[in-house]
């Protein structure tokens, strides 16, 4: 077994490619990172990353960096263009009002793509996230299935997406029920 | 589907809630007797009216406070606990027993 074959999806059961009318990639082997803390916005800027103002909202923080809220003092940083790195927060937070966070090991991270994405995970989730409700930027942290996760919606490469993080001890689980979810949008 | 407003996350299915107990103020431990430290604890206001309650957003670990009646447990308000408690509580801690 490799190294990080914890990080990898087996190549049977996802792809990246388009299945019927849903794709649902795994992104946990891409960088991801978070901060908390009164001094959490403060020390983004001073990374040059833009912070959303409000919480639950994510923004576009460079070209291939999206910055997430997920209150007023804790944010994520994903890169889903970059693997993770070996040391997950290789960051200093040697500042006082600053703490890391371990998004990078907590919690799994799925993409989903395509049409129907909205009308197939209102089969699982009780916020409505059809685009007219739930539009590009916004956050939901609720319940996927009974099980507590985050959902983002946001654009990769330029195509409309929802990152849902959820917890790695309840990922398994997670996937078998957005994969079951998926069938009828099979084509 | 019961709702609830999160104030953080607007409103949610009740199924996202964990209920934390009624908003009490606390006695100092250093001075109160212990009858009234085990009053703070284990009693709660039990007459017909609207109770002030913790109640947590699982899904985003978020606490805070609803206003919510106990007899037709309608749900009159929710907001931040910030509302209420403004400033840092310390108490004496010279006068802990050893």
């Amino acid at each position: 077994m490799s190294d990080d074959a914890g990080l990898r999806t087996p190549p049977t059961r996802l792809s990246s490619d388009y299945d019927g009318a849903i794709s649902i990639q795994d992104k946990t082997h891409k960088r991801r990172s978070g901060v908390r803390g009164i001094g959490a916005s403060s020390w983004l800027k001073q990374q040059n990353l833009a912070a959303p103002d409000t919480p639950n909202r994510i923004i576009l923080a460079d070209n291939k960096t999206w910055v997430m809220s997920l209150s007023n003092r804790e944010y994520w940083v994903l890169e889903p263009h970059e693997d993770a790195d070996t040391f997950p927060m290789g960051r200093d937070f040697s500042e006082d009002g600053v703490y890391p966070l371990f998004c990078q090991s907590s919690h799994r991270w799925f993409v989903i793509a395509g049409e129907a994405k909205a009308q197939m995970m209102a089969k699982l989730c009780g916020v409505d996230l059809r685009s007219e409700n739930f539009e590009s930027g916004a956050v939901a942290q609720t319940q996927l299935a009974l099980v507590n996760c985050i959902i983002a919606r946001h654009t990769i490469d330029d195509e409309d997406v929802f990152s849902v993080f959820i917890d790695q001890s309840l990922a398994e689980y997670t996937l078998e029920v957005l994969l079951d979810a998926r069938q009828e949008f099979l084509s | 589907m019961k709702i609830m407003n999160c104030p953080l996350n607007g409103p949610r299915n009740i199924s996202e809630f964990v209920y934390g107990g009624q908003v009490k103020t606390m006695p100092d431990h250093t001075l109160s007797s212990d009858s009234a430290w085990a009053e703070y604890v284990f009693y709660e206001k039990t007459e017909i009216g609207l109770v002030l309650e913790w109640w947590l957003h699982s899904p985003s670990s978020y606490w805070f406070i609803a206003e919510r009646h106990n007899g037709s447990d309608e749900i009159t308000r929710t907001f931040a606990p910030e509302a209420i408690f403004c400033d840092r509580v310390d108490f004496k801690t010279s006068e802990v027993p050893v």
